[in-house]
């Protein structure tokens, strides 16, 4: 496939939209860009897969530079959850070259709808306790909220939970060529005792390593292009930046609620295409 | 640009300023955030020069290097960052987070083998 000026254009511009809406969500952004890029654009799955995992890494590593410091990231958590997401991934990504397309589009549908039912059944819960000295645990953690004005102590329960949720994760990641926060980020607020903040940011540090293992092997093969891949990942840069001021004003009620939607939309769409 | 990036980095410390992190991971937090930027700053940059240049059709294969170099930066950039943690879980002499951290890195290091391996 060429790459013409109008094409690069269309190519920034979903990639754009992908950002501002990834970031506000706590998500990788690929979750829209591969629907636009094999749907709209007609792209191979895969190398619709490839494209989105590269601006994924994008933007994992753009969002985690400007977070880190304010300790919203919980490494801890996070280097814990990597071990299960990169071994999910590079299977996902040996695997890619074998599954068929339409099973995985329902098993995707089937997933994306049930945590859109989670994230909508959990709307009004926080995990936080509101006293900066209580005993966070040896995974735990406390940040700054600009919700309540004040330090917020969180614990973390369910490890091997979020261990199985974080090996699904990477392996969808790297199958469908999304960040894997579509997954990870509702367990980890809904069950295993995450605020939502701490989940999305820590879920966004680790969607990079997560994309790389899945990106290295689509580039291998072929199937990753740079001059495909760079008007998507300056796109998503453009948009993540820009999604970044929106979200610190969004309510987190709001977020969810919006998550759920597109949930639903994406699992309609996956449905769908899998039927052709 | 600048007044706004003073004004982040204010806020940044009067959120650090109520509690002190029970660990170093404060400080590793800080040293992946300038990694993960520099990898951005770097691959972003290759990538908007070499985007341009094939676009207007000037010195084309090296627009390609270019672009090539951009993705590879981008790829290598989450590996560096965990590299980079390994070394500081090792100075802290945490060999549970060092282990772990290793065994990430070794799945990347999977991923290299599986791309190779058709």
């Amino acid at each position: 496939m060429n790459l013409t000026s109008e094409l690069a254009l269309i190519i920034f511009t979903a990639g754009a939209v992908a950002g501002a809406l990834g970031v506000a969500l706590g998500l990788g952004g690929g979750i829209f860009l591969v629907p636009f890029l094999t749907l709209a654009l007609g792209f191979p799955l895969k190398s619709a897969a490839a494209i989105s995992l590269s601006t994924v890494i994008a933007t994992s590593s753009a969002v985690s530079a400007r977070r880190a410091g304010n300790q919203l990231i919980n490494l801890r958590v996070g280097m814990v959850l990597e071990v299960a997401t990169t071994a999910g991934s590079l299977l996902g990504g040996i695997t890619a070259q074998y599954v068929a397309e339409s099973t995985l589009q329902r098993l995707f549908g089937i997933v994306a709808m049930a945590v859109a039912l989670v994230m909508a059944g959990r709307i009004n819960r926080r995990n936080v306790i509101a006293d900066p000295t209580a005993d966070a645990g040896r995974l735990g953690g406390r940040f700054y909220e600009e919700e309540s004005g004040g330090v917020v102590t969180y614990r973390v329960k369910r490890l091997p939970l979020a261990l199985v949720a974080s090996f699904i994760a990477g392996n969808v990641s790297s199958l469908l060529g999304i960040g894997g926060g579509i997954i990870k980020v509702p367990v980890l607020n809904a069950w295993c005792g995450m605020p939502l903040r701490a989940a999305a940011a820590t879920s966004a540090l680790m969607i990079g390593v997560t994309a790389t293992g899945g990106a290295i092997i689509y580039y291998g093969h072929g199937d990753l292009r740079p001059l495909l891949a760079a008007p998507a990942v300056l796109g998503v840069q453009a948009g993540s930046w820009a999604g970044s001021r929106f979200a610190e004003q969004a309510s987190v009620k709001w977020l969810k609620l919006l998550m759920a939607v597109l949930l639903i939309i994406v699992a309609v769409l996956m449905f769908v295409r899998s039927m052709r | 640009m600048t007044n706004e990036r003073r004004t982040n980095e204010r806020r940044t410390n009067e959120r650090r300023a109520p509690f002190n992190s029970a660990n170093g991971t404060a400080h590793l937090e800080v040293m992946i955030g300038e990694v993960l930027r520099f990898g951005t700053i770097a691959s972003s940059g290759l990538f908007a020069i070499g985007l341009l240049m094939a676009l207007a059709g000037y010195r084309v294969a090296l627009a390609q290097m270019l672009l090539e170099a951009a993705l590879i930066v981008l790829l290598v950039t989450p590996a560096a960052r965990v590299v980079v943690s390994i070394i500081e879980y090792v100075r802290e002499r945490d060999w549970l987070f060092v282990a772990l951290t290793l065994v990430v890195l070794a799945a990347l290091g999977g991923s290299v083998v599986a791309a190779y391996y058709r």
